[in-house]
């Protein structure tokens, strides 16, 4: 199927194919929201009476709606994929009324995602500010000497990684100021950055008239693939810190040491977390009278949340710039047509901006 | 883009050397409080957080996200803005509403519900 295509012999008076009303966007969404609501029938928590203590189950009988998601969700990727693959940029849908007359249709709807994206985003910091400021921290509980054995309270992430938890009273050897658990955190928060400006130079050259289409296209891809590359080290980065952890160098005096976040304990399971206000290192256990076992499933349950969804709209770009490198490197994008690269790297910023906000609350505060 | 040039040099250019400076500020910050604790407070930290935050954000939405300096930006920023009045509105109201609240939160809104149970 093509989009927009000049034709002479099917045109709408000025020579172009205008395009298609597209099932796209309405059937990404609706499968999306099927997917996340049946996510949180499959996977489950309940209190056991019986067993006094939190029971995880996983429902595999409402799977179907986990896939029943999944599948309308790629009809509209396909879907998509076939009205966009030969979109040459001929025609752009331009809004007719105000407020934003003469502004692309598409633009406007990106937007209005991005609008609702924000929303999403915003519901998950103020549950992190209200729960910041709503639980008692557990350093301050424990120094206050009036706590009970296994109450809830606050140790946020950053305690594990910009701190170092029990692990990192030292800093980095190489370094010599900062944990090595920090490390990967910041090396993604450059990533991001730099794969920014990786999409804003992929519209520029895309927008460079004086280039070959050869060239140019050339250039498109490599930025977009870099972008693509930037956007999977996020990923890797990401799922390190939480499942593996790093140890670079002799084990006994490692180079760098960053354990990963659920070896440390930090868990939405820890709600029998032993948390050590005083470690020894000579003895490698913590200082005795110097340990209490508290809750902090709600501190790491927005940690993981939030950054989670995060993660998941970087997934999204990366699956998005697999299709957008291929076009490129086929000379699909040109300078009458560059605007889904403008239009993707809005997405892409807004990531990236969401991402200059949790870095500091999570990571670093 | 409209504005190709911010003192001379390419716009795109100098927003991402600023971000990136900007960056390691931020990350500079919070590893001298690790490496010498007790010596710079927390608030200190804290506001440069978000200070620098501030301006990346500006940085991105107006210069990446063409936000300033284009044709349509005006109108873009308000529809953009627009969710602000409600982000406003969660924080203030629910983010910062009285601490006993966590404790007070209805049984369907708490750990542990489960529609089936």
């Amino acid at each position: 199927m093509s989009y927009g295509e000049r034709s002479d012999a099917h045109d709408d008076h000025h020579g172009w194919h205008t395009p298609h009303n597209s099932w796209a966007p309405i059937l990404l969404a609706f499968g999306s929201s099927i997917f996340l609501m049946w996510f949180a029938k499959v996977f489950t928590q309940a209190w056991s009476i019986e067993e006094d203590a939190w029971e995880y189950a996983v429902n595999t009988g409402e799977l179907w709606g986990v896939f029943a998601g999944l599948g309308v969700f790629m009809a509209g990727v396909v879907i998509f994929w076939r009205q966009d693959w030969g979109h040459d940029g001929s025609f752009e849908a331009k809004a007719e009324g105000a407020p934003f007359k003469h502004i692309d249709l598409r633009k406007v709807a990106v937007w209005m995602f991005l609008m609702s994206e924000m929303i999403v985003f915003s519901t998950l910091f103020t549950t992190y500010i209200r729960y910041r400021t709503g639980i008692v921290n557990c350093e301050e509980l424990f120094a206050s000497g009036l706590f009970e054995a296994g109450q809830a309270c606050w140790l946020p992430a950053s305690y594990f990684i910009a701190e170092g938890g029990v692990h990192q009273e030292h800093a980095n050897a190489a370094l010599g100021f900062m944990p090595d658990t920090l490390i990967p955190g910041a090396i993604n928060t450059f990533a991001l950055i730099v794969s920014s400006y990786t999409v804003v130079m992929a519209l520029k050259t895309a927008h460079n008239k004086e280039l070959s289409d050869a060239e140019r296209s050339r250039k498109v891809g490599v930025y977009l693939l870099c972008t693509m590359i930037l956007a999977s080290m996020f990923l890797m980065f990401k799922l390190i810190e939480w499942f593996v952890g790093f140890e670079i160098g002799d084990h006994e005096h490692p180079f760098f040491y960053a354990p990963s976040l659920l070896s440390d304990g930090f868990s939405i399971h820890a709600s029998e977390y032993t948390y050590c206000a005083e470690w020894d290192h000579h003895l490698d256990a913590c200082v005795a009278g110097q340990s209490a076992v508290f809750d902090v499933r709600m501190a790491a349950s927005t940690f993981y949340v939030t950054t989670g969804t995060h993660g998941v709209h970087v997934l999204g770009g990366v699956v998005a710039l697999i299709y957008m490198t291929i076009k490129a490197f086929r000379g699909g994008y040109t300078p009458r047509n560059a605007v889904s690269i403008e239009y993707f790297g809005l997405y892409w910023h807004f990531v990236d901006l969401v991402w200059v906000l949790v870095f500091p609350a999570f990571y670093l505060f | 883009m409209s504005h190709n040039k911010i003192l001379g040099f390419d716009a795109y250019n100098l927003n991402f050397a600023v971000l990136m400076i900007l960056t390691a500020v931020e990350v500079v910050a919070v590893a001298l409080t690790f490496s010498m604790k007790g010596v710079v407070s927390m608030d200190t930290v804290v506001f440069i957080l978000i200070s620098v935050g501030v301006v990346k954000l500006l940085g991105i939405a107006g210069i990446f996200m063409h936000l300033w300096g284009e044709e349509d930006s005006k109108i873009m920023t308000m529809t953009a803005l627009f969710p602000v009045f409600f982000i406003i509105v969660m924080i203030l109201f629910i983010g910062l509403t009285h601490p006993g609240a966590t404790d007070t939160l209805p049984s369907w809104c708490r750990p542990g519900f489960y529609y089936g149970s």
